[in-house]
């Protein structure tokens, strides 16, 4: 062990002396502080806009005055999500995804407005984020770092000495790992900062520390990778190139790559597509607004049954209230449907790409790192399915007041006249509404939800570590 | 030796270089996979298309011919608008995968209905797509600084640099000879299958021509750059550490820092603030007494002074007049978000000159009819067929034309100008 630790300070004392070495980290460094302050203001901004806007639309709705009941059914509602705390360090599908959704009786509306839609373009690698950063370029730093651990002492003929001097190889290899390990612990300082930041701001403690780790392993593949190939390889030129190749394929082509297979073996029919194929199922379900069509002379008639009397008229009820509820409760279980569905086609795509992390070890960590900031499609779908049951529940309260409130007579005159118009209203007091505050998952659900990505990257690293272990065993100068 | 000869020479080295001959194939394959699954995504989006005009057809025939009046046949009629593919779009998807692209609209006020989003999988959008502009702004030059990198150096450390030197003469017509010869292997093996694609497309000459033009002009710019890089006395990884260095700056670390300058520079209306004001001055207007809806309706339109409100409560006239009203309500912060996405295209190409991986997809997009100007032009086209829908139904709406259901087959068709 001692061996160990001495090759591994050894290491250390090597790098110090580069310039190389210190140039690149404190590039990294800088980048990485700049993208991170960006990011940090930006959904500073958001977070503080978006829950401006959603008071702001809570107030107006709850200060409309009286008027008639289906009116504010039409009236509708804003829902905004506010960012989750570690996106300040993985935004993941926010920048991509809607984050405005406007709720009204009778539609499902989309949400509207990401930040990818009104920004400007600058190719696919401008959205920079501190997690983009762990995941792509981090990597790179260790193989600047790393490469040459092992076939530096080879080209210069130390290595043989080493070896003669009696430490193992396997003791070599484990000293150049713990130097490089120590180096991706301090290079995770940041993450760490903005992990234990995200704290303070609601995240729990178990999310943050998981996130750490998972891209402590991650960059411990790398670590992995870059050593195997300095042990095996007999020049500092060619472990460099093929770990520059390895960088490339892993990072930037496999992860678009498993974009295209998936998008071809599992294609996604549009909103607008399921929309039309729904339609017609959509029409045989009725028209809520009308009294008069078919499908509701049953309603009718087991309302009369119910209260005893013969004409609609009499009803102690309003009938046309009633039969809103019914037919946007009848209405949205379609919708449901369909959403689901879409929904579901849509995590099964995710799922199939997510099945490259095999391939791919970034893949996998930005996944995980996803998954455990509730940046990931999980969690906008849950979003998708929190406004949706909002949506349903303010309309079918409205439809309730509707029902209960406003006379059939008054109702059904409210067009004759102006001051029929004016009767045909209820009080403001009936507006309410369920303040909107998106829920995230459960930290035990996000884990859980991390976790196939998480175990593709422990196999990644187990497998390179027993690699590893075999190659110093035989580690030949 | 003739120059020819000395180059059938290299080219003989060359082919049996194994790390040379791997990585040409590699290229091969990545351009050849990229617009493969191009074209398949293409085929895609026209099937998709084709089915969207049918069954929207079919809706609107059907929903139109239980309408009695034209304030319902325009509340239930829907229009497909959609944005076709270009016969480039193979190469380059570019926005297609983060901006609408189609639409289903009625005659309702259009700032609530044009910002509806049909996207895909928000997970798939965000990695983004393995398409022919990405392998070649960000894989190739790569590619190329892993075959041009040691040159030199690999020649310094084989001990053979000097003489080589003295036994070819000059030794720069060597260097450039490899070069030449290594990156136009690169090139073949990249523009190849895009050639092959164009055609399978039917793509027009000219858009493929300029597309090998500048991709041509791509891979000599980075040639020219791993040639200064390779002419250092330095060791081989630390020349490839530092092309890759200026890979990083050139991709990324220089786009990021100019879009988040150029969206500071160029603030656009956040989405919410068009949506709620707009949906305000809809709703608004039903508890407002008819004239306040009417004045700005008829300043807009004045053929229609002469219609009279029918009664109280519900007149279709007036409420597309307030539809329109709600429209005009929020021009100015609709037109503001226009011109500020122009504007942040335009700073975005400025600085894209210093940025070459993003100016070349830009430019591979513009060819495709994928960037951020055809997604404003597409805008600009539903705008314009939205307003061809006002003026059919408006003589029924506001002149008192009776309603003729034949006179329906004579709506507006949306026809996508590309």
């Amino acid at each position: 062990m001692s061996a160990a630790l001495r090759v591994a300070k050894d290491e250390w004392r090597y790098w110090l002396r580069s310039k190389l070495a210190l140039a690149v980290v404190g590039l990294f460094v800088l980048i990485l502080l700049a993208v991170s302050l960006l990011n940090a203001v930006r959904m500073h901004e958001e977070s503080h806009q978006r829950a401006h806007h959603q008071t702001d639309s809570e107030q107006t709705f709850l200060s409309q005055p009286d008027r008639h009941p289906h009116r504010m059914v039409h009236y509708g509602h804003y829902v905004f999500r506010a960012p989750m705390p570690l996106a300040l360090f993985d935004p993941g599908l926010d920048s991509v995804t809607g984050q405005t959704m406007f709720l009204e009786g009778h539609r499902q509306n989309s949400a509207t407005f990401s930040a990818t839609s009104g920004s400007a373009d600058l190719g696919g690698l401008s959205w920079l984020t501190p997690a983009m950063i762990f995941q792509i370029f981090a990597p790179l730093l260790i193989i600047v770092l790393g490469h040459s651990a092992v076939v530096r002492e080879r080209e210069a003929r130390t290595l043989a000495t080493l070896l003669a001097q009696g430490v193992s190889g396997r003791a070599l290899l484990v000293g150049k790992l713990l130097a490089l390990l120590l180096f991706v612990a301090l290079l995770l300082l940041p993450l760490i900062v903005s992990a234990a930041f995200s704290l303070g701001r609601g995240e729990s403690l178990s999310t943050a520390s998981f996130m750490v780790g998972v891209y402590f392993v991650y960059l411990a593949v790398w670590v992995g990778l870059t050593l195997l190939a300095s042990a095996l390889l007999q020049q500092r030129s060619s472990v460099i190139a093929s770990l520059a190749a390895a960088w490339l394929v892993l990072t930037l082509v496999l992860p678009a790559v498993a974009v295209n297979v998936s998008s071809q073996i599992a294609p996604l029919a549009g909103k607008i597509e399921t929309e039309l194929t729904m339609l017609t199922e959509v029409r045989d379900v009725g028209d809520g607004h009308d009294v008069d069509d078919s499908v509701y002379n049953n309603v009718e008639a087991s309302l009369l049954e119910e209260y005893g009397v013969d004409r609609i008229e009499d009803l102690e009820i309003n009938i046309r209230g009633v039969l809103a509820q019914n037919a946007e409760a009848d209405l949205t279980d379609t919708l449901n449907v369909y959403a689901e569905r879409r929904m579901n086609a849509e995590a099964h795509q995710a799922a199939l790409l997510g099945w490259h992390g095999w391939l791919t070890p970034t893949l996998a960590v930005a996944d995980a790192s996803r998954a455990l900031a509730g940046t990931d499609l999980a969690h906008y779908h849950r979003f998708l399915r929190q406004a949706e049951d909002l949506r349903i529940g303010f309309v079918q309260s409205l439809n309730r007041v509707h029902a209960e409130e406003l006379s059939y007579i008054d109702d059904i005159n409210r067009n004759r006249d102006e001051e029929s118009w004016e009767r045909a209203r209820v009080a403001a007091t009936n507006w309410q509404l369920d303040e909107f505050q998106f829920q995230p998952a459960s930290t035990s659900t996000r884990i859980a939800n991390a976790g196939s990505s998480v175990s593709m990257l422990l196999t990644w690293l187990a497998a390179l570590i027993a690699l590893l272990l075999w190659n110093g065993g035989r580690l030949k100068p | 030796m003739s120059r020819w000869a000395s180059f059938e020479n290299e080219l003989r080295f060359l082919l049996r270089d194994r790390a040379f001959v791997i990585w040409i194939w590699v290229v091969l394959g990545f351009s050849s996979f990229a617009v493969w699954t191009g074209l398949a995504e293409v085929r895609q989006q026209r099937e998709s298309i084709a089915f969207l005009l049918e069954a929207d057809q079919k809706d609107r025939t059907s929903e139109l011919s239980k309408q009695g009046d034209w304030g319902s046949a325009a509340y239930y009629a829907f229009h497909l608008t959609y944005d076709p593919p270009s016969d480039f779009a193979f190469a380059a998807m570019g926005q297609r995968d983060a901006a609408s692209w189609k639409h289903r609209l009625r005659m309702l006020a259009l700032e609530g209905q044009i910002y509806e989003h049909d996207p895909g999988n928000p997970e798939l959008a965000l990695i983004g797509r393995f398409d022919f502009a990405f392998v070649v702004a960000f894989v190739l030059p790569l590619v190329l600084a892993f075959l041009l990198h040691d040159l030199q150096a690999s020649e310094r450390s084989a001990g053979r640099f000097n003489l080589l030197i003295a036994s070819t003469g000059r030794g720069r017509s060597l260097w450039r000879r490899r070069a030449v010869l290594r990156s136009g292997g690169v090139l073949i093996a990249t523009i190849v299958p895009l050639l092959i694609a164009g055609g399978v497309s039917g793509t027009r000459v000219a858009t493929l021509a300029s597309a090998t033009a500048l991709v041509v002009a791509y891979v000599v710019f980075w040639t020219f750059i791993c040639l200064w890089f390779a002419r250092s006395k330095r060791s081989a990884p630390v020349i490839l550490a530092s092309l890759i260095g200026v890979w990083v700056l050139l991709s990324t670390v220089l786009p990021a820092g100019g879009r988040a300058i150029t969206d500071r520079l160029v603030p656009i209306p956040t989405g919410a603030e068009i949506l709620m004001t707009q949906r305000e001055a809809v709703n608004d207007a039903w508890d407002l007494p008819v004239e306040d809806t009417m004045a700005p309706f008829v300043q807009r339109h004045p053929e229609w002074t002469g219609y009279v409100y029918s009664g109280d409560g519900f007149d279709w006239g007036w409420y597309y007049a307030f539809q329109q009203v709600g429209d005009q309500t929020v021009e100015e912060l609709s037109s503001a978000y226009t011109a500020g996405r122009t504007e942040r295209d335009r700073l975005a190409g400025w600085i894209s000159i210093i940025a070459p991986p993003a100016l070349l997809e830009r430019l591979l997009q513009q060819l495709a009819g994928t960037d951020m100007q055809s997604v404003l032009a597409y805008e600009a086209q539903v705008r314009a067929f939205h307003a061809e829908l006002r003026t059919f139904h408006y003589p029924g709406l506001f002149g008192g034309e009776p309603f003729d259901p034949a006179m329906l087959s004579a709506l507006p068709q949306y026809l996508p100008t590309k």
